[in-house]
């Protein structure tokens, strides 16, 4: 075994450790056992920046990949469904290490901070047991080398945020939204399932490798419409735990959970799982499966954004600004910009959680006030929170010089590209989407700097009635002074603002790249290059036959190995853009390296990939424009007040309040799906009561006449037998009793009687 | 007088026939054990003219042996059935026939 596969078993069960001493030994514990949490996170951090030290900075290898597995459940020859063996494995390759470090720097950062905005809480400890065991089944998702054991750990993380949503469980409302996240994405897992049980019936194996290497080999025996919906229906799961149109509705109302929670799980990695899972199973996915994907990203991506900029509640817009990410990274998913996708995910993980731990610092320092609009002024107050919550916010703003520009730029050039090489029409759809998403972005991102920390602070001017504070509240928070005006705002202490600091610090530029206008250049995307489809387009299909599979298998094992070869010309070619929209397709044809360092056999993704180059400088151009758009729009209607927001909101009031009342995605649902389950429910009741127990009282009823019926028999023919047998030989000897009397002459007289009868007898027969 | 001149048989049988008669009318009817023993004692002897009759017209002197065994019977048969009428007497204080019929129950 690889000294670094012991190292991720390692780094895969300390949190668990952690779960199993807090979960049942934090009472015991001095202060209710928090430093082992950090402790341990801190150890598996530390573990798990060894591995990606290794693997992404000295191996330096694109196509970097080690994995072991052991048979878990062997079934053998399970008849009807053929050999069935379940196995676990891990796969560490570059992508897995730069998830390691991120999930586990973000988890040792939010159990530090944690520490803080939990203190005096009454389940303080079972808190860190529940992050612990969260962050474990994150890790085996990470790890995972398989289908089955990545649907575990994700069924896992799905209750660890039940458990985490619903920490405040005395809250209806949290129970309620801990119940809706679970239902959502199990609706999302049944599809997953159901994907995950296609390929297995083709190929008889849960491994991403060996499903691939199937594939390239071409041994999917039925039509590519069922490849297309196995696809679509491993997407599904990443609908429900990403959080994408239609499903989206949950995460919103998953805020209710504590604001570290949302941070670590709602923001940054649980929610990215899907995206990773996406990522993972990317090379499978058929070009009508892709375009699906890359639609539901863009629907989603826009119409987040379109309802964050009317929401209230500080974590309820970076929740929808959560929402809208994600579906970001699904749309460059969906339009084969992986490399991006990845790359956005990974800087977003990062800024969004700086972003939702700033608003724990903020409420945390308002007496849990989570409502903007009672907010403001707190520039001066926090000046640490200020500074990093402001990075994070240009960095979810694209603004360049930062890391979220480099990451969406990238995704919006795929979505151009892609768009440009399907053809135009309906395709211009999704970049458009995007771009006027990231204006939108830009937009709401301002409005809440500036209502947050801008102004006067306007807690006074908050109606007395209104209760709407404390929607984060825990019962004995030991803060004296909890309705004080805002003059008593504090900064925060130590351990929650140097996890400010660190992911502010990440949400930099020069992290990731060394050209703050292209990410491309940065060791990221070079050390996640674009995987060379295994099912091809429709024009690629004529290659795929007439090439050898093995060749083709091969290639996608070996594919990022030109990558290397080709990256002393990319500089070359962004010297020289002008030149580069010369070259024609022939030219990458001729194995002349494109932008990306990278050559695909598939014309599809080879096409796309070239275009994405292209538009690079396009999108930038758009993107930055769009960000200035933005920024400025919110600083005319916030700052300069040139525009009144609540009169404009008046005059569009239909849009207005189709906005804030979120679409009415739930009312819809509440109409449609839940309205619809009671309605099924009251008929199959109705069923139950009448058909169900019809049959249940008929059949006693029956059972009771048959008795009554065998019964009357019983007492009347059975028993009258018996009793006219008695009867009858009670009368007979009664009669017959009287021939006894006893008396001596009476016998002799019938002795007589009965000698003279046969006498009479005999001479008659002698006289006839 | 044919008849007195010449008796045969069917004198001697119309003899032991009405003695028969006789006893067992008075074994019929009779309440007083004793006389019910009486009749038993007619019956025997008609019983023993019979023997007797038939033994003089066939010749042979089984008839004879016969009638002694039977006489030798009644004395032994006379003793017994006394001796359980006294027992009965003791016991009812009676040797009414007719009030004895505890046999019934």
């Amino acid at each position: 075994m690889h000294s670094l596969i012991q190292l991720s078993i390692a780094v895969l069960l300390l949190p668990l450790l952690s779960f199993v001493i807090l979960i049942f030994f934090n009472k015991r514990l001095p202060r209710r056992g928090d430093f082992v949490g950090v402790g341990i996170l801190g150890a598996t951090f530390a573990l798990s920046f060894y591995i990606f030290w290794s693997v992404v900075v000295q191996a330096y290898d694109p196509s970097f990949r080690i994995a072991w597995d052991f048979t878990w459940i062997d079934f053998g020859n399970v008849p009807g469904v053929g050999p069935l063996q379940i196995k676990m494995g891990i796969v560490i390759d570059n992508l897995t290490a730069i998830m390691l470090a991120m999930v586990t720097l973000i988890s040792f950062l939010v159990h530090l901070y944690s520490t803080g905005y939990m203190a005096g809480d009454p389940r303080y400890g079972r808190f860190f047991a529940y992050l612990g065991i969260f962050t474990f089944s994150m890790l085996g998702i990470v790890l995972s080398d398989n289908l089955f054991s990545i649907y575990i750990f994700w069924e896992l993380v799905g209750l660890s945020s039940y458990l985490l949503i619903g920490f405040y469980f005395e809250k209806d409302s949290a129970a309620d939204a801990q119940k809706k996240a679970f239902l959502a994405n199990r609706v999302g897992d049944i599809g997953m399932w159901l994907g995950i049980l296609i390929l297995y019936s083709q190929f008889h194996t849960f491994n991403y490798q060996e499903i691939f290497r199937n594939l390239a080999d071409g041994k999917f025996d039925m039509s590519e419409a069922w490849l297309t919906a196995a696809g679509i229906l491993l997407f599904m799961g990443c609908v429900g735990k990403s959080a994408q149109f239609p499903l989206h509705v949950w995460l919103p109302d998953a805020m209710e959970g504590p604001t570290p929670v949302s941070a670590l799980i709602h923001a940054a990695t649980m929610v990215a799982a899907g995206v990773y899972f996406v990522a993972r199973i990317f090379v499978l996915l058929t070009a009508d499966a892709l375009h699906v994907i890359a639609f539901i990203g863009a629907i989603t991506a826009f119409m987040a954004a379109t309802i964050a900029i009317t929401q209230h509640d500080i974590k309820r817009v970076l929740a929808y600004s959560t929402v809208s990410q994600l579906g970001y990274m699904v749309l460059g998913l969906g339009v084969g910009a992986y490399s991006a996708a990845l790359f956005h995910l990974v800087t977003h993980a990062f800024f969004k959680a700086c972003l939702f731990l700033g608003s724990g610092a903020i409420i945390h320092a308002m007496h849990h006030e989570q409502d903007m609009r009672w907010m403001g002024g707190l520039k001066k107050h926090m000046p640490w929170t200020f500074a990093t919550f402001t990075i994070a916010t240009l960095a979810l703003a694209g603004l360049p010089l930062t890391s979220g520009f480099m990451s969406k730029d990238a995704i919006l050039a795929g979505a151009i590209g892609f768009a440009n090489a399907e053809g135009g029409g309906i395709y211009y759809l999704i970049p458009f989407l995007g771009f006027f998403s990231a204006m939108l972005t830009a937009f709401y991102m301002g409005r809440q700097i500036w209502l947050v920390f801008f102004g006067e602070s306007r807690t006074h001017l908050k109606p007395a009635d209104d209760h709407h504070h404390g929607h984060d509240a825990h019962g004995s928070h030991g803060h004296d002074g909890h309705h004080e005006e805002a003059h008593g705002v504090h900064e925060v202490a130590w351990n929650m603002r140097a996890p400010l600091v660190v992911l502010a610090a990440l949400s930099i530029f020069a992290v990731y790249s060394p050209d703050p206008l292209d990410g491309a250049k940065g060791w990221f995307m070079k050390m996640i290059p674009t995987p060379e489809t295994v099912v091809g387009s429709a024009s690629g299909e004529t290659e795929h036959q007439t090439s050898s599979a093995n060749q083709n298998a091969a290639h996608l094992l070996a594919e990022a190995v030109p990558a290397g070869a080709h990256r002393a010309e990319t500089d070359a070619h962004h010297e020289g853009v002008a030149s580069e929209t010369l070259h024609g397709d022939d030219a990458h044809a001729s194995g002349h390296g494109d932008g990306h360092g990278h050559e695909f056999a598939d014309p599809r993704q080879a096409a796309i990939a070239h275009d994405a180059h292209e538009a690079h400088n396009l999108a930038i151009v758009i993107s930055s424009v769009m960000v200035v758009l933005g920024i400025s729009l919110a600083l005319i209607v916030y700052v300069f007040r040139v525009i009144d927001p609540d009169r404009t909101a008046q005059v569009i009031r239909p849009l207005y309040l189709f906005s804030f009342n979120k679409w009415y995605w739930d009312e819809i649902y509440q109409a449609t799906f839940i309205k619809g389950s009671i309605v099924i429910s009251k008929v199959l009741s109705w069923f139950d009561a009448n058909v169900v127990d019809g049959l249940v009282n008929g059949a006693g009823a029956l059972t009771r006449r048959v008795g009554f019926a065998t019964g009357g028999f019983d007492k009347y023919v059975v028993d009258g037998a018996v009793n006219f047998t008695a009867f009858f030989f009670n009368t007979s000897g009664a009669v017959l009793k009287k021939l006894q009397t006893g008396k001596v002459q009476t016998y002799v007289v019938l002795l007589m009687l009965a000698v003279m009868g046969y006498f009479i007898y005999y001479f008659t027969q002698l006289i006839y | 007088m044919e008849i007195l001149t010449n008796i045969g048989i069917n004198h001697y049988l119309t003899i032991s026939a009405l003695l028969f008669g006789f006893g067992l009318f008075a074994v019929m009817t009779r309440k007083n054990a004793i006389v019910i023993l009486m009749g038993v004692e007619l019956i025997l002897n008609a019983a023993n003219i019979n023997f007797l009759a038939f033994s003089k017209f066939n010749g042979g002197m089984e008839g004879v042996m016969f009638s002694l065994f039977v006489i030798v019977l009644a004395a032994a048969e006379a003793a017994i059935a006394l001796a359980i009428v006294i027992n009965i007497f003791k016991l009812f204080k009676s040797v009414d026939v007719s009030t004895i019929d505890t046999m019934k129950e």
